[in-house]
């Protein structure tokens, strides 16, 4: 009973942790507040939609690969022209983004929502220890866990990371230490093809269904909690994913049913707290990095 | 002479807008009932977006979260102008301790007004947030209240309906109510522009440390334009139910904030002209795209739902890119002879360190 929950709540915790990344990371970078990540993670889960009778890690793969190519084509037309905007307009055309994707995808692929059948292997369960875990929170906690792993070691041991971080602290110093812009960017961009790609593929796996406006829930985890772990360092908006997703599956087994519903409107009641009393967010001891 | 000229050079601005409301006015009252109803609808968005402008212009701070006032007015303006019969069916549930709302009654002038006070003390009650936070943050705050409002509409279903549409609101606002209703948020927004408080909210805007600095409660001045702002934004949601006769809790969520940012955006956010053209401007677009969606333009041909959306966004996207402060960037409308060449040469070049504004934050 404790492990089959503590494996929920961690799983969910490392896929909200997932989601916070993608976010945080080009607000370190470009200062953006991405409000299109949405639809990154929705050009995922149509991948997964559109391959749901191929292998499912050839459909992940495929998530990915549509995923970034939403991510560098949207960098490439919207926030290419706008390198240098403070980051409201940033803000602003993000959600010119997220509204142009999202129609794009209602006009083409998905006037409605679909149905994805559930993988069968997913849907199986399996005792470990004497619990009893069905595969898909399993697969998500491998997954996600996996995922930040390499995001770890990627941004700790690669010399791109290191230009990452560097630019994610710093972007005017670094770019005249001879950090490139056009590869940072990009880089940083494709990254958060990736990770949007896993989340949605997980997402998917998790609903059951592909809808034109999936995108906004997990979007929002993504702001709330990079805004609870500090918005400047990674590791700070991984910790603040993280206690987030570990926060919804305890609030969810806890809270009385009537109070449910209401949930979103403590979780971000406590985001505007936290904004106002601390700024550079709940577990980071950096100044933040605001417009 | 003399006085008389700067008497005008006072009143130009909001003469010249509050004429180009009466014309948007004039267009409804003449036209069909299409055209009618689209004039009206732009009305109210004038009056939102004016509302908007209070704080956003003035202070530079954007705002994500004013549509929470349009739909506190609009709520108000349901729950006191829904005929009692009718609203005892539609709220038979209702919690003991508000029970009362289903007895209230009144006019639809009065439900306005009220419309404008609650949505007033719900800026009140969230104005201390305002008045601390600047810049992304404020973005970021703003949009949490919008989702938290949104959540708490979309959930308390026995006293909000929760996602079924709040139905049966007699027709009260015409289009010279909406005109009226505009006009006036136009030369309201324009003296609290050139009162103190604005005057010294505008300074922070261009300079927040100089403006610390030089003693200006920049917090007390924000939390007073959030408030006013509240205020034009609620009636501009009393008008939007009376005039709509229903409406669903969908209408008051991300679309219509995004719809009214690329209002703001595109007429230029920094100046109260640039919210009446933006929101005429726009209010018109969305009209032409509809009509081409539908295929009035192509010969019948419908295109796909979304296509209209799509254009609004890659609109907006070009003028963030090439006119970051929109049309009309800091500049107000004014008539051109005033501007003789002593005065003139003065004002443009005002103007012109005015045009970029040191910072938003």
């Amino acid at each position: 009973m404790i492990l089959e929950f503590l494996i929920n709540a961690v799983g969910l915790g490392a896929l909200y942790a997932l989601l916070t990344i993608g976010v945080a990371l080009l607000f370190g970078v470009l200062g953006l507040m991405n409000f299109a990540y949405g639809e990154l993670i929705l050009a995922g889960a149509f991948a997964m939609y559109l391959f749901r009778d191929q292998p499912w890690p050839f459909a992940l793969l495929m998530a990915i690969v549509f995923a970034v190519v939403v991510a560098l084509v949207s960098e490439r037309l919207a926030f290419h022209p706008l390198r240098n905007a403070d980051p409201v307009t940033l803000m602003i055309a993000s959600f010119a983004v997220s509204l142009a994707l999202q129609s794009l995808a209602r006009m083409t692929v998905l006037p409605r929502t679909r149905g994805v059948p559930p993988e069968r292997f997913l849907s199986h369960r399996v005792s470990i220890l004497g619990a009893d875990v069905s595969v898909l929170d399993l697969v998500t906690l491998v997954l996600c866990g996996l995922m930040l792993l390499v995001v770890a070691w990627l941004m700790g041991r690669t010399s791109l990371g290191i230009q990452l971080r560097a630019a994610a602290e710093d972007f005017r110093m670094a770019s005249s230490l001879g950090v490139k812009a056009n590869l940072v960017i990009p880089a940083a961009f494709v990254i958060v093809g990736v990770l949007s790609a896993i989340g949605g593929a997980v997402l998917v796996a998790r609903q059951g269904s592909v809808g034109a406006d999936m995108g906004l829930q997990p979007m929002l985890i993504g702001v709330v909690g990079a805004v609870l772990g500090g918005m400047s360092s990674l590791k700070g908006a991984a910790l603040g994913g993280f206690l987030l997703g570990a926060a919804t599956a305890l609030l969810e087994s806890l809270l009385p049913t009537d109070l449910i519903a209401f949930r979103d409107a403590f979780l971000f009641s406590a985001l505007i707290a936290v904004l106002v009393v601390r700024p550079q967010g709940l577990l980071s001891g950096a100044k933040v990095r605001v417009s | 002479m003399k006085n008389l000229n700067r008497l005008l050079a006072a009143v130009q601005t909001p003469a010249i807008l509050v004429g180009l409301v009466l014309l948007a006015a004039l267009v409804g009252v003449t036209g069909d009932v299409t055209t009618a109803r689209v004039a009206t609808l732009a009305l109210v968005s004038v009056v939102f977006v004016v509302g908007l402008s209070v704080f956003s212009g003035n202070s530079g701070v954007m705002s994500f979260g004013h549509v929470m006032f349009m739909a506190a007015g609009a709520y108000t303006t349901a729950y006191l102008t829904i005929p009692v019969p009718l609203k005892k069916t539609l709220f038979s549930d209702l919690p003991g301790w508000l029970s009362w709302l289903a007895e209230v009654h009144s006019s639809f002038p009065v439900a306005l007004l009220a419309g404008g006070l609650v949505a007033a003390v719900v800026g009140l009650v969230t104005a201390p947030v305002v008045a601390r936070l600047s810049g992304l943050q404020s973005g970021i705050a703003t949009l949490a209240m919008l989702l938290i409002t949104y959540n708490v509409l979309n959930s308390w279903t026995e006293v909000t309906r929760g996602s079924s549409s709040m139905i049966g609101i007699p027709r009260g606002t015409t289009t010279w109510w909406a005109f009226g209703v505009a006009a006036a948020a136009v030369v309201v927004a324009w003296l609290y522009r050139c009162s103190r408080s604005g005057l010294q909210l505008r300074a922070s805007r261009e300079d927040f440390w100089a403006a610390q600095a030089s003693g200006i409660a920049v917090g007390r001045h924000r939390a007073t334009a959030w408030v006013l702002s509240a205020l034009v934004c609620g009636l501009a949601g009393a008008l939007y139910a009376g005039y709509l006769t229903s409406f669903n809790v969908n209408g008051f969520f991300l679309t219509a904030t995004f719809s009214f940012v690329v209002m703001i955006v595109l007429g230029g956010y920094l100046s109260l002209s640039g919210a009446v053209v933006g929101a005429l401007a726009v209010s018109a677009l969305q009209e032409v795209l509809r009509r081409f969606q539908d295929g009035q333009f192509t010969g019948g041909n419908e295109l796909p739902a979304g296509v209209a959306d799509l254009i609004v966004a890659a609109v907006l996207l070009v003028v963030l890119v090439k006119a970051p402060y929109g049309l009309m960037g800091v500049r107000e409308l004014r008539l051109p002879r005033l501007t003789r060449r002593g005065r003139g040469d003065a004002e443009r070049s005002a103007d012109a360190t005015a045009k970029e504004p040191v910072s938003v934050a």
